[in-house]
Formats: C-alpha cells, sequence, structure tokens
C-alpha cells in the first residue's frame, strides 16, 4: 500500500515561485510608476493650454502677416479690414479645430491605454476564475474519492461481519447437559454425562466443546490466523 | 554576459540598480507570493477597480461630448464677435498712427466694409467649423466605438471562460453525483449478496 500523498511533494517549482513573485513585483512597479503618468496624461488632455497656444499663434500669425504690411494708403483708404477680418476667422476656426483635434486624440488615447488595461484584467479575472474553477473540481474530486472509500469499506466491512457473524452462527459444539441447578445432567440409560449441541452467537462463535469463544486470545487461536505458537496474546 | 549587462555594464546611464542579491540577482530578493490565485485575482480586481476610479467618469464625459459637442461652431461664433472689436481698432490705430483724416461717410464706409467682410467671414467661419465639428465628432464616436468593442471582446471572452467553468463543474457534480450513486448500490447489493450467502437464503 503506498504512503499518504505529501503537500510539501506539490511545492510549485523554483521557475513558477520566480515568475510569480517577477510578475507581482512588475504589476506594483506598473501601479506605482505608470498609473500616476497615465493620471496625469488624462488630466492634461482635459486643460485648455493646447487650445491658447494654438489660437494665440493663428493670432500672431495673422496679424504679422496681414497688419504688419499697414500703410498710409491702407490706413486713408480703409481697405483691407475686411480680409484681416476674414483672414483672423479662418485661422483661428483652424487653430480650435485642430486643438480640438489634438484634444480628442490625447483623450482617445488615455481611455484606450486605460482600456486596455481593462481588458487586461478581464482577461486576468477569467484566467482566475478558470484557476478557481479548476482548484475548486479538484478538491471535489478528492473529496469524492474519499467518500467513496469511505463508503467502499464500510460496505467490505459490513460484509466481512456479516458472513462472520453468520459463519459463527453456523458453529456448533457439544456440551455437559446442566439441570436447573447448574449440575452435570447424568443420562440414567448410559449412565454418562448428558451432553447437548448449542451453537454460536452472531459475535461469539463456539469451539467443539461447545465452550463460547470471546476474547482476542481465544478468537485468534479458533481462527489459527497466527498460528498455534505465534499468537501474540499467548495460548 | 547578459545583453544589457554587456551594453551597459550591468548599470544603466552610469545609474547602479539597488536591491540586488547575490551576484546581481534581483529576483531572490522579491517578496514570495504564497497564494498565485488569489493575488493574481486581487491584482485583477485592482486593475479593474482603478479604472472604475479613476477612468469609469472620463470615459462617459468623452462619449457625451462626441455626441453633442459644439465647441468649433460655438467657439466661430465668438471669433466672429472678436474679430469685428478687433479689426475696428487696428483701423482706428492705423489712421492715428499715418495721420489720416477720415470724413464721416469715409469712416461710415469702412465700418460697413468691415462689418459686411467681418459678417460673411464669420458664416464661412460657422459654416467651415459646422463641418469640421461633424467630422471630428463622428471620428472621436468611430474611435470609441472600436475602444469598445476591443472591450466587448474581451469581455465575451471573459464570459466564455466563466460558463465554461460553470458548465464543467455541472458536469463534474454530476458525474460524482453518479458515481456515488454507483458506489451506493453497489455497496448495498454486495452487503445484500453477503446475507444471502451467508443465511443460505
Amino acid at each position: 500500500m503506498g504512503s499518504k500523498p505529501k503537500k510539501s511533494e506539490y511545492k510549485p517549482s523554483a521557475a513558477e515561485k520566480a515568475s510569480a513573485s517577477v510578475a507581482k513585483a512588475e504589476n506594483d512597479y506598473f501601479k506605482r510608476t505608470y498609473d500616476p503618468l497615465l493620471q496625469k496624461m488624462r488630466d492634461e488632455s482635459l486643460d485648455d493650454r493646447v487650445d491658447e497656444t494654438l489660437r494665440g499663434r493663428a493670432n500672431a500669425d495673422t496679424l504679422q502677416g496681414l497688419a504688419g504690411k499697414a500703410s498710409y494708403d491702407r490706413a486713408s483708404s480703409g481697405a483691407g479690414g475686411g480680409d484681416l477680418a476674414q483672414a483672423y476667422q479662418a485661422q483661428l476656426a483652424q487653430a480650435d479645430e485642430a486643438a480640438s483635434d489634438i484634444r480628442n486624440k490625447k483623450q482617445l488615447n488615455v481611455l484606450g491605454i486605460a482600456r486596455d488595461q481593462a481588458a487586461d484584467s478581464q482577461s486576468g479575472m477569467a484566467a482566475a476564475a478558470n484557476m478557481g474553477a479548476s482548484e475548486v473540481l479538484t478538491k471535489a474530486a478528492a473529496k469524492q474519492k474519499v467518500r467513496e472509500a469511505k463508503t467502499g469499506a464500510l460496505g467490505q466491512m459490513s460484509t466481512a461481519l456479516i458472513m462472520q457473524g453468520a459463519k459463527n452462527m453456523k458453529s456448533k459444539g457439544n456440551k455437559d447437559k446442566l439441570d436447573s441447578k447448574g449440575n452435570t445432567y447424568i443420562d440414567k440409560a448410559t449412565n454418562e454425562n448428558a451432553t447437548e449441541e448449542v451453537s454460536g452467537g452472531f459475535f461469539s462463535p463456539v469451539d467443539k466443546s461447545g465452550n463460547s469463544i470471546t476474547g482476542f486470545k481465544d478468537r485468534l487461536r479458533s481462527t489459527n490466523s497466527f498460528g498455534y505458537d505465534n499468537n501474540p496474546f499467548g495460548n | 554576459m547578459s545583453l544589457y549587462g554587456g551594453v551597459y555594464g550591468g548599470v544603466y546611464g552610469g545609474r547602479a540598480m539597488t536591491g540586488a542579491g547575490q551576484g546581481g540577482d534581483y529576483v531572490s530578493t522579491l517578496p514570495t507570493v504564497t497564494d498565485p490565485d488569489k493575488t493574481y485575482a486581487k491584482m485583477t480586481r485592482d486593475d479593474y477597480n482603478d479604472y472604475i476610479k479613476n477612468y469609469r467618469g472620463f470615459e462617459e464625459d468623452l462619449i457625451e461630448r462626441a455626441q453633442n459637442d459644439t465647441s468649433l461652431i460655438d467657439q466661430a461664433r465668438t471669433n466672429t464677435t472678436d474679430a469685428q472689436g478687433l479689426m475696428s481698432g487696428v483701423a482706428q490705430r492705423n489712421s492715428e498712427r499715418y495721420g489720416v483724416e477720415l470724413t464721416p461717410a469715409q469712416r461710415q464706409e469702412q465700418a460697413r466694409s468691415l462689418t459686411r467682410a467681418n459678417t460673411l467671414g464669420g458664416a464661412q467661419s460657422v459654416n467651415d467649423a459646422r463641418v469640421a465639428q461633424a467630422e471630428q465628432n463622428q471620428g472621436v464616436i468611430a474611435d470609441l466605438v472600436n475602444i469598445g468593442q476591443g472591450v466587448n471582446r474581451s469581455s465575451l471572452s471573459q464570459m466564455q471562460g466563466a460558463a465554461q467553468s460553470a458548465t464543467q463543474r455541472n458536469n463534474a457534480y454530476k458525474s460524482a453525483k453518479a458515481a456515488s450513486k454507483a458506489q451506493t448500490y453497489s455497496t448495498l447489493g454486495s452487503l445484500g449478496s453477503a446475507a444471502i450467502f451467508a443465511f443460505a437464503l
């Protein structure tokens, strides 16, 4: 019969332990280092600094390009003001569009990264759930095996008990017949001790002399399981 | 010698990493993970909680804005008003710089011309802004849907895993129940047989 399985024999390998330690350390490092960076990116994607910068540049470009060409002629005729106004609006509109585009891309980028992480964590959760499930299954299977073994053992013991009980009950012996006072009964015809046949009980068989066999010593002597000379309880 | 050891000589940018064990073994200094299953579950829970805490509101705002954002159009209208005042000022300063004295009729005409050009420019600008706004909003929605699809794919895969595990568990339970029943019947049968033989029924 094999020995019981030892938990120590199911220890993780050195590679598994190293892998788990490194994975945990990397995750901690990521949380400590990159998560704050992503949150900073998120906050920066919400501010208006890009708008201000681009609008400021558009404003400067327009005024430098068009208002810088001021002349007496233009000032006296009033010409060019409308063109300047239109150019100014077009430039600002372009700046607003570019700024909005940059802001959108920044925000989508942040969300994409955050969601990829969430997606990773979801697949991680699924993997963890699978690991949990297989552990539950293993435990359940192990419990079931133990339960079956117990039932099997109970069945075997009960069968043996019934068989042995029946065998005990079938055992017969002849013993002296006693009268009501406990004295040996004499057969008047033969003038010898009268005998009677007795049967064993379920738990106690009887020997040929009709004596009930009880106790470990007598039982082992009766079954001769260890041999006459080897009875651990003596003879 | 490892690649990094060869290239950087064991340090990066002259900075030696701290916390190494014997012979530069950093891994041996890391804490041992006693229950990887639980640790993994905690890590994934923390990741999701972090997303809810730090990015869920941000995401919802972005989705809302992608559908209703009119900031480009609003800004184009504001630009028109600003341009009118700004260009009047420019014309005024230029007149002063060159010492030009405009007649009231000329001044009126200059103002009318500026207003006309500014209004036309404003209309053009607002119309362009409408197109740009629609394109941008559509682009953001498309990108959001792409992100959402990725998340949805992961969710489906996760649910598939959970469903498979549940089915496996259920099947294992049914099979264990059947095995147990079979074992019980077998035991009863064995007992009955023993009784029959023993008592010679």
